[in-house]
């Protein structure tokens, strides 16, 4: 963070003066504008380039901002998991129902007119079949209606909740285009039996829009499941949980582990580490080509203008007027780039998509989804190429003689 | 051979400009071949010559659940199987749970006779196969993975469960060598210390590998066994180890239509910026190519020159660019394959350089036709007067 800023400082300071420059010379800015609509061919290809850069750039970020928001969103800090120790994820996880009993009714546990606030939860993985033919693993929750409430960003959308007993399940609307067999009203074949499906939901983006949801004992005699996976509870305060986790771990008739809930978010979104580490390579990379580009562009536009560049001087512009204008008309140059870039990315948005996390085998789903946040990220990023690549023409053109700018063919 | 120092020549007219051009297709036909190359590496996970005789029987509703152990005994029996190997995937890891590498319990026994190729390359000795097969707590694991861990023959290796609830102590029986990098990434040690140690593992396993004497054996296999255990408490699904390892392949999402949206990308940037470059290079030699043509150069021939030059200029970029990613595979191999095992393979493929340099060429053609031709038809005496 402050290696950034320190890096970031120079930049910082020439942009400032760059922009007080605007105000405080007379700067032949308009001739500049005017320059690239000369050279209207070479101006819109190098443009074309870079909102491509640009539009790459958008992309790969609502990629990763989509992984991120599909965990991060998902946790409370006044909630905690209970897991097996070393399990480390729901899905690895079993707890006995001699545990489970004792975990239920445990006094740190925030109460309401219902008793304790615990939802006790099973998670399976089944495969489902998508909408082009093949297969992918799905995770399948088993919960009680306690762990509806304990999950705010949860809300019917159709139909309703599952009512215990009678097989049946709500899924996630976004899981409904790349999984045809979601349709409500239908009946899903899991585990020997049929579910009926009885409603859709959404959860805001969090993860929970990646798994089909049931009643906690159905799911487990459907699968044969002895043993819980996890259970999820709310405390009295965040600072409570601490507590909760000491005496969770000290019972010995226990042996169980306890991490806060957004503790545990934070730890399956780095399953999309890899996808952003590469998207952020790319980016790089083409970000460097694209200046590379940009510098041909403005090199070319400064070598063939030595001539006017002479009779600016002569009329009396400064050296650094000189700069800063040049440097004006790259940073326009790529502006111009990074706006249609950056316009171009919206056709990504709202396509449905889904990876795996590795770490729980199943299908997470989220919506590449371009903000304007991220739009003025891309237009920023633009910035930043116009910059850097059209500083070393610019100066350049500044430092012209002006004897041989005169002379110049 | 005449023409080569005149197309230098006009190269070195203005080396700035060549080499930020070159800079840029650098970069980018990089980019193009690692991207191209990660795709490659995954259809080569779900084409792999050597388990055209396996398959992969394993509970219908998906990973996690368990099938007994006593279907072996049917899978056996069966008139086109060589060997059954009873299989489950342990998911531990080693002091640190970002050390990711595949461990599985496994059926001692006919491991080795079911993954023939991926143990028989460098002939382990039947006396070490025979001392892991003595030591009930022994393991095997691959060179590579030994490596990078510091392994030798006799260590003790503590693992840490996390699917299963115990942490078993295994020491090294042998350690053995793979013709693929990422099946040298993996640990196997005996089943009975998984069935033994967890109670509910009791008779259970999550899958059979199963090796055929013959691939057109396999369609009927699969059909035969998926009824056989069709409405049965524990149903199956049989299916060739290479559609078995699609699905996890499939996994990562739809990151080819995402690697070929980037490519094309990256190609319709190259040309542009290529062609833009080479408009210029062109433009400044307005009153040369007229002078050219006025000593008697065809028209064709002039094209000819420009086009070379463009191609060679494009093909400099694309060589070097190439090169770069051969250098960096090994670095995508170790980062890369850390996090998902498929890229332990990565590699840079003959056919993926071809592909590039080929892309390349057709790219510099292309962008220098549409400017060069331009150039040739102008008449002479314009290009004469023309100020430059």
């Amino acid at each position: 963070m402050i290696l950034g800023l320190l890096l970031s400082a120079p930049f910082l300071a020439y942009l400032a003066w760059l922009i007080w420059a605007l105000v405080a010379y007379p700067i032949p800015l308009g001739y500049n504008l005017r320059s690239l609509w000369q050279r209207k061919l070479s101006s819109f290809s190098t443009a074309a380039a870079i909102a491509l850069v640009v539009g790459i750039f958008v992309v790969v970020l609502s990629l990763a901002q989509g992984l991120s928001v599909a965990f991060v969103s998902s946790g409370r800090p006044d909630q905690a998991l209970v897991l097996r120790p070393n399990a480390r994820f729901e899905l690895n996880s079993s707890i006995e129902r001699d545990r489970m009993r004792i975990l239920k009714v445990h006094p740190l546990l925030k109460r309401d007119a219902e008793g304790p606030m615990a939802s006790a939860e099973v998670v399976v993985v089944k495969l489902f079949p998508m909408a082009d033919g093949t297969d992918t693993n799905v995770t399948v929750r088993g919960l009680e209606a306690r762990g509806i409430t304990l999950r705010p960003q949860v809300r019917l959308v159709q139909g309703r909740w599952f009512r215990p007993g009678l097989s049946e399940v709500v899924v996630p609307r976004k899981m409904q285009g790349r999984f045809p067999s979601l349709e409500l009203g239908r009946n899903l074949r899991m585990g020997g039996r049929d579910w009926q499906i009885v409603g859709t939901f959404d959860a805001g983006g969090a993860s929970y829009e990646s798994e089909v949801w049931s009643n906690v004992n159905d799911v487990m005699q459907a699968f044969r499941r002895e043993s819980y996976s996890a259970m999820l509870a709310r405390l009295e305060s965040p600072e409570r949980v601490e507590g909760f986790l000491k005496a969770v771990e000290d019972d010995k008739r226990l042996k169980l582990e306890v991490i806060r809930e957004t503790d545990y978010f934070k730890e399956l979104t780095k399953a999309g580490d890899p996808i952003k580490i590469l998207g952020n390579l790319i980016t790089l990379i083409l970000t460097g080509a694209a200046i590379f580009a940009a510098m041909n562009t403005m090199y070319a536009a400064v070598a063939g203008r030595t001539k006017e560049i002479g009779t600016l001087r002569a009329l009396g512009f400064r050296q650094r007027e000189i700069l800063a204008s040049f440097q004006w008309e790259s940073i326009f140059l790529c502006l111009t780039g990074g706006l249609l870039g950056s316009g171009l990315a919206l056709f990504a948005n709202g396509i449905q998509t889904g990876t795996t996390s590795f770490e729980t085998f199943s299908d997470v789903s989220f919506a590449f989804t371009i903000t304007p946040g991220l739009m003025a990220q891309g237009v920023a990023f633009s910035l930043v190429m116009g910059l850097l690549g059209g500083f070393l023409p610019a100066w350049r053109a500044s430092r012209i003689p002006l004897t041989e700018a005169m002379k110049g063919g | 051979m005449r023409w080569l120092a005149l197309i230098w020549k006009s190269l070195m007219r203005s080396k700035r400009r060549t080499l930020l051009i070159v800079g840029s297709l650098i970069l980018s036909v990089f980019t193009v071949a690692v991207l191209q190359s990660l795709l490659t590496t995954l259809n080569a996970v779900t084409n792999n010559p050597n388990s055209s005789n396996r398959l992969v029987v394993r509970h219908k509703s998906g990973l996690t659940q368990m099938l007994p152990r006593s279907y072996e005994a049917y899978l056996r029996q069966q008139s086109e199987v060589e060997t059954v190997c009873a299989l489950q995937w342990f998911g531990g890891y080693y002091q640190d749970p970002r050390n990711f590498f595949a461990n599985f319990a496994s059926d001692e026994t006919t491991l080795f006779q079911t993954f023939r190729e991926e143990f028989g390359a460098a002939g382990i000795s039947e006396a070490q196969i025979k001392d892991y097969l003595r030591d009930g707590a022994g393991c095997i694991v691959g060179e590579s993975l030994a490596k990078k861990n510091g392994w030798k023959v006799g260590d003790v290796v503590p693992l840490t469960g996390t699917i299963f609830p115990i942490n078993p102590r295994l020491t090294i029986r042998l350690i053995y060598k793979s013709p693929k990098p990422s099946d040298e990434n993996v640990l196997h040690f005996h089943y009975k210390v998984l069935e033994e140690g967890v109670p509910r593992m009791k008779g259970l396993v999550g899958s059979f590998w199963v090796r055929t004497h013959r691939p057109e054996d396999i369609p009927r296999f699969i059909e035969r066994v998926d009824r056989h255990y069709a409405n049965s408490a524990y149903e199956t699904l049989t299916e060739t180890e290479n559609a078995f390892n699609l699905a996890f392949v499939k996994m990562l999402g739809n990151i080819g239509a995402i690697i070929q949206g980037i490519t094309a990308a990256v190609v319709v940037a190259i040309l542009i910026v290529t062609g833009n470059t080479m408009a210029t290079a062109i433009r400044e030699r307005t009153t040369e190519i007229a002078v050219f043509r006025a000593m008697g150069f065809s028209a064709g021939r002039v094209l000819g020159l420009l086009l070379f030059e463009g191609v060679l200029l494009v093909g400099v970029g694309g060589c070097l660019g190439v090169l770069v990613a051969n250098l960096a595979a090994g670095a995508v191999r170790a980062s890369l394959g850390m996090a998902m095992p498929f890229f332990a393979d990565f590699a840079i493929l003959p056919d993926t350089v071809l592909a590039c340099l080929a892309g390349a060429m057709a790219i510099g053609l292309l962008a220098t036709f549409i400017p060069a031709y331009a150039a040739t038809r102008r008449p002479i005496t314009e290009g004469l007067r023309a100020v430059g």
